[in-house]
């Protein structure tokens, strides 16, 4: 049986060692303009957000009938729309050089740059 | 399986998904993707402790299933199955390493266990590691939910020690 004090400072040393750990990947950027949309692990498009000229939006629809509409912008990309019932996705706002992605949990949706280690892998 | 355990296993179960049913219509309290209070594990933790681990898994497998059914989609049932199964199986020895006293620890390494059973699922299911930026952001909120979730159920078995 581990003290009460133990398990306290045992965990307090997690935690905080995982506060800096967020500090650091949510603030994390990525070189990348390269946008890639996935459902499901399927890679539906590929978007160059440098190369936008104009703004324009699409729908993404899931096969069990999930809609999520995704807007470009120069330089950036956001879910503006979703009927899924959290709206985290919503709530992320824009994508622009993070390298946290934009997740819709519920119907399976991840909007992500592409990391440099992927860039590589796709010249090669 | 005798009629007062089968009974008390199904009240059990009908308030875990009661609670899992009403946090999902409420909005996420931070916009980091996977993070929620977890509400319904003040059950499992309680159950585990009070009626031993097998119960447990039975409570926790029916609200999984049902729970998916009732308040989510097939994406966040196989999440919460994933999270769920490795939340129990690191909570297991933990009945005997702790005192009563000690609960709330149970639901702070219980809810972080989840957030990585449910963070191998999504990658597994989403085809990319993109998602793992989270995993710290996840655990770190996971620690703080735990710790709300484990000091409910730790109160409820203090309180509930007659009966139920």
């Amino acid at each position: 049986m581990l003290k009460t004090r133990t398990w306290i400072i045992l965990l307090a040393a997690a935690a905080i060692l995982l506060a800096a750990a967020t500090c650091y990947t949510l603030s994390a950027r990525r070189e990348s303009a390269v946008a890639q949309v996935v459902l499901d692990g399927v890679v539906l498009r590929e978007i160059d957000l440098s190369r936008v000229a104009e703004a324009y939006s699409f729908t993404v629809e899931t096969p069990d009938g999930g809609r999520n509409v995704v807007s470009v912008e120069p330089g950036r990309i956001r879910v503006s729309d979703a009927d899924c019932p959290d709206q985290t996705c919503v709530r992320q706002g824009w994508l622009s050089d993070q390298a946290s992605p934009i997740v819709c949990a519920p119907h399976g949706l991840v909007i992500s740059l592409k990391g440099a280690a992927d860039a590589d892998a796709a010249t090669r | 399986m005798d009629t007062k355990r089968l009974t008390r296993l199904a009240l059990l179960t009908a308030a875990a998904l009661i609670l899992f049913t009403v946090e999902a219509q409420l909005p996420p309290p931070v916009p980091i993707p996977g993070v929620k209070l977890g509400l319904a594990n003040i059950v499992t933790v309680y159950v585990l402790f009070r009626y031993g681990a097998r119960d447990a898994l039975l409570v926790l497998l029916t609200r999984v299933l049902l729970g998916g059914m009732f308040a989510g989609s097939a994406v966040t049932l196989l999440f919460s199955l994933g999270g769920g199964l490795l939340c129990w199986l690191v909570t297991l020895p933990l009945r005997k390493l702790l005192t009563e006293k000690q609960l709330w620890v149970c639901g702070v390494l219980g809810a972080m266990a989840h957030d990585l059973g449910q963070m191998a699922v999504c990658v597994a299911v989403y085809g990319t590691a993109a998602v793992l930026v989270y995993l710290p952001a996840l655990l770190l909120a996971g620690m703080a939910t735990g710790l709300f979730t484990g000091l409910a159920a730790q109160g409820l078995l203090m309180k509930a020690r007659g009966g139920f």
